[in-house]
């Protein structure tokens, strides 16, 4: 099987580990990992702010740059994922030969741990880990795509490390993209709430399908002094492939 | 971040609320509550089948409002009631203001009116030299405090037990109590002796029902009863969105609304008063005025925000919202706040003045996950960012960077060209841009994903 | 559903909202039942508008016709709603729905035969031309205003007894 990975801009930029991590647990499994060139961001900043100009543009190029290719598409990042399946369709509303582009790109692509559930039954494939882990839920991943289960399944699995809930996991973090930077105090506020229950679960990790959200965790944690780590699930369940 | 100088400072109300101890103890309490009230009470019911009938109820009435509005109008008048159309705000508080001073009166009790407040009743009604009691408990405190309504459910929640004694003892001369059931006795007692000796009595409306002209209350405390059946004349104010068909109609609300609202499976108290007292009855005003606000609805509800005005005002919103949650309602520094406070606030009072409150939410969902109406929030927000921007009411440097990002985004070469140039400003670039969040986030690294697996 | 489950169900939905729902099935039950209930208080207001409320015995020194200064109410609701656990007062036939709204002590007597399973079988059967006042009463008042403390009795009675006969 061959599968083609969009790494996401914050992983292209800032997290290539993670970019690392997928396409050696995609291996693992025997999958052929494409990564086609051109490929820059998703478009989700400039949509959240509200320039549908702009993240047309985006949405174009993805579709110009996947279409060349076939096969499921692979996204690590709920946010995305769900840019791609659920807004770039209704992007282009007024365009009926984009639409369809849009509609067939959307129906290819895959969250990262739904491909690893659905397609590769990763979360039966005991793959080990260590110390305990907590999970934070992201906001479009939940709520757009309906991934919930998916990632508890895969960190359940892991032989040798604890999953511990977290307490209200699917509360917003604080990221909301834009928000970060326009609202920075409540941002704050709101990862400061999360590390709240991220002390309280006792974990020694914290891990998520979002490095936008795992970004304002990381701070918040950082500012607290806290000695919690913080890992996308990728490279979570990748630890255990050594 | 500028925003426009007649905008809502939303920014700045919200540094001085996070840092408001008791603030966000009362308000992580009184979200939390709620929140977990609501699951509780809605725990194996068939939800999604009757949000999907309220919700489709709630369309039709919207998409034929001209109708019902005048079916209603017409029924009310049948049972005895003086029906009045408002188109704005000021036609509103004239009106009310008139009927009072027709019939010299100037003390009048109140009960719960959201929509009094967005038509800032009160003010007005005080500078004709009429007094107003409030009378909910909630409401009462607030009025005490000169200030606000904080959520749209329970006014006063953002006070802890020990600010609202403290108010009491001040203002009415009581002793220092913290115990909520003494200070509600304390509000009991003066509030009697108004209920008994008012003229006259003002209400909201939760519902209008248009086949027989009924409006409809949902109340707990008792007051709301008070006002609309003891003094001789009531005056009942409600927006035109909130009419519902029929009786038949409201068993669908009476299951919904309580339970998104605190959890009840119904409030302790539902009158349905329909006009005027008539021949051989001992129960209800004798003069019965209802003053029906357009402010600009009747044109939204064909535009593409309509589907706003199925809100039923329950609040479940505003307790699964992050933002509200951290801040309280004043910070909005609007009537309505929380998500559907955003929404509202800028179609009723347009985008120069709420735009700033189009940043306060994250677009996390939570608030589309619990409407009893299936108010798409989610999507009317991010609409009304787009609107935003459409009206060029951005920051100019956001608009700018946004146009950059339309820029790189479609060229690999340029993006790259801007991933170095971060990697090699960054130190410069947060010490820059720190308030907008640049120093939260980690350098951008010498060797992209793409470089390596190149 | 049955007349007796009907009945069963209103009592247990308006346990639940602390109604104290008492059942008598003839008027010496009922006799006793008010006897004991009526025993502390000192002013009694009854409308005396039907059999039921005709056959309630108040010694005449706490019987009076002023239900704003009375302690308690006693009155027959036009019916009652087995769903909520709600009692039904109207204002049809002269009955004044604010008596039941002062005194302290609220006591319901519901006719078995007056219960409706379902709200909707109650809002269906109204008609587009109702009474002035329609109130439903679902357990005593209360308010949760201050830090979402539950206070039991605000304006409204504190205290709910429905007698279901």
């Amino acid at each position: 099987m061959r599968v083609q990975l969009f790494a996401t801009c914050l992983v292209d930029t800032m997290f290539p580990e993670t970019g690392e991590a997928v396409m050696r647990l995609l291996r693992h499994f025997g999958v052929e990992v494409g990564y086609p060139a051109g490929q820059t961001c998703c478009g989700k900043p400039a949509d959240s702010g509200g320039y549908s100009g702009e993240s047309r543009k985006a949405a174009e190029h993805f579709i110009s740059v996947f279409e060349k290719t076939d096969g499921p598409i692979v996204i690590p990042s709920g946010s995305c994922a769900s840019m791609v399946k659920n807004h770039y369709p209704e992007l282009f509303n007024h365009d009926p030969v984009m639409r369809q582009k849009a509609e067939v790109i959307a129906s290819r692509t895959y969250e990262l741990t739904q491909f690893l559930v659905h397609v590769l039954k990763a979360h039966e494939a005991g793959f080990s880990g260590s110390g305990k882990i907590t999970y934070h839920a992201s906001c479009q991943l939940t709520r757009e795509l309906g991934v919930r289960e998916e990632p508890l399944m895969l960190l359940r699995s892991l032989r040798g490390a604890e999953f511990v809930p977290l307490a209200h996991a699917d509360r917003c973090c604080g990221f909301g993209g834009i928000f970060m930077a326009k609202l920075p105090e409540l941002s704050m506020a709101l990862a400061d709430e999360k590390v709240d229950t991220i002390l309280s679960s006792g974990a020694d990790t914290v891990t998520g399908c979002d490095h936008g959200c795992l970004t304002n965790i990381a701070d918040a944690i950082k500012r607290r002094g806290a000695a919690v780590r913080v890992k996308h699930i990728a490279a979570v369940l990748a630890e255990g492939l050594k | 971040m500028s925003t426009s100088t007649s905008g809502i400072p939303f920014r700045e109300n919200t540094v001085p609320a996070l840092r408001d101890k008791i603030l966000r103890a009362a308000m992580s309490n009184a979200t939390e509550t709620f929140a977990v009230k609501r699951t509780d009470a809605m725990a194996g019911l068939p939800v999604e089948e009757w949000r999907e009938q309220a919700s489709a109820l709630r369309m039709h009435v919207l998409d034929n409002l001209s109708d019902y509005v005048d079916r209603f109008a017409e029924n009310a008048a049948r049972a005895g009631a003086n029906v009045h159309r408002a188109k704005d705000s000021e036609a509103a508080r004239e009106i009310v203001a008139s009927v009072l001073k027709d019939h010299r009166i100037g003390r009048v009790v109140k009960s719960k009116s959201m929509v009094s407040e967005e038509i800032h009743l009160n003010g007005h009604l005080e500078k004709e030299g009429i007094t107003v009691v409030e009378t909910d408990l909630g409401e009462y405190i607030i009025q005490i405090a000169g200030e606000g309504p904080s959520h749209i459910i329970v006014p006063a929640i953002h006070k802890d037990r020990r600010q609202v004694g403290k108010l009491f003892a001040e203002k009415l001369g009581c002793d220092y109590s913290d115990d909520p059931a003494v200070l509600t006795k304390v509000a009991q007692k003066v509030l009697r002796r108004e209920f008994l000796s008012a003229k006259a009595g003002i209400s909201g409306a939760n519902f209008a029902v248009a086949d027989s002209g009924s409006i409809v209350l949902f109340t707990n405390e008792g007051n709301g009863r008070m006002c609309t059946t003891l003094p001789p004349l009531h005056i009942a104010v409600l927006s035109i969105e909130k009419i519902i068909p029929s009786l038949a109609d409201l068993p669908k609300f009476i299951r919904l609304l309580p339970r998104s609202a605190t959890g009840q499976m119904i409030t302790s108290y539902l009158s349905v008063i329909t006009g005027s007292r008539k021949p051989g009855e001992s129960t209800g005003a004798q003069e019965m005025h209802i003053v029906l606000l357009d402010n600009g609805r009747s044109e939204l509800v064909r535009g593409e925000y309509r589907e706003m005005f199925k809100c039923v005002r329950c609040g479940a919103c505003l307790n699964a919202c992050p933002v509200y949650r951290m801040v309280g309602g004043h910070a909005y520094g609007s009537t309505y706040p929380g998500p559907m406070g955003i929404v509202l606030t800028a179609l009723l009072e347009g985008m120069e003045r709420a735009g700033s409150l189009l940043d306060a939410t994250t677009l996390c969902g939570a608030c589309g996950d619990v409407c009893p109406v299936k108010v798409p929030l989610p999507k009317l927000l991010r609409k009304l960012r787009e609107s935003r921007v459409e009206q060029g009411l951005t920051p100019k440097l956001e608009q700018s960077a946004m146009a950059g990002f339309g820029k790189i985004v479609k060229s690999p070469m340029l993006f790259h060209l801007g991933q170095m140039a971060g990697h090699l400003f960054w130190p410069i670039a947060t010490k820059l841009g720190h308030s907008a969040g640049l120093g939260r986030m980690p350098r951008p690294v010498a060797k992209t994903f793409r470089e390596r697996v190149s | 559903m049955t007349r007796e489950e009907m009945i069963a169900l209103f009592m247990e939905n308006a346990g639940k909202v602390a109604a104290e729902p008492i059942r008598v099935r003839d008027y010496d039950e009922f006799g006793k039942v008010l006897n004991e209930a009526l025993a502390e208080t000192d002013s009694v207001f009854c409308p005396g508008l039907t059999e039921k409320e005709n056959a309630v015995h108040i010694p005449p020194e706490k019987r009076t016709k002023e239900y704003v200064s009375a302690s308690a109410c006693i009155e027959e609701a036009s019916a009652a709603i087995a769903e909520t656990g709600s009692l039904v007062f109207s204002s049809e036939k002269g009955k004044p729905v604010q008596a039941g709204l002062l005194p302290g002590h609220h006591l319901a007597i519901v006719s078995s035969e007056n219960i409706y399973e379902t709200l909707d079988d109650y809002f269906s059967a109204i008609g587009s031309s109702p009474p002035t006042n329609i109130t439903l009463e679902t357990g005593p008042s209360r308010t949760a205003d201050i830090e979402l403390t539950l206070t039991i009795g605000v304006h409204g009675p504190g205290r709910l007894t429905v007698i279901v006969f």
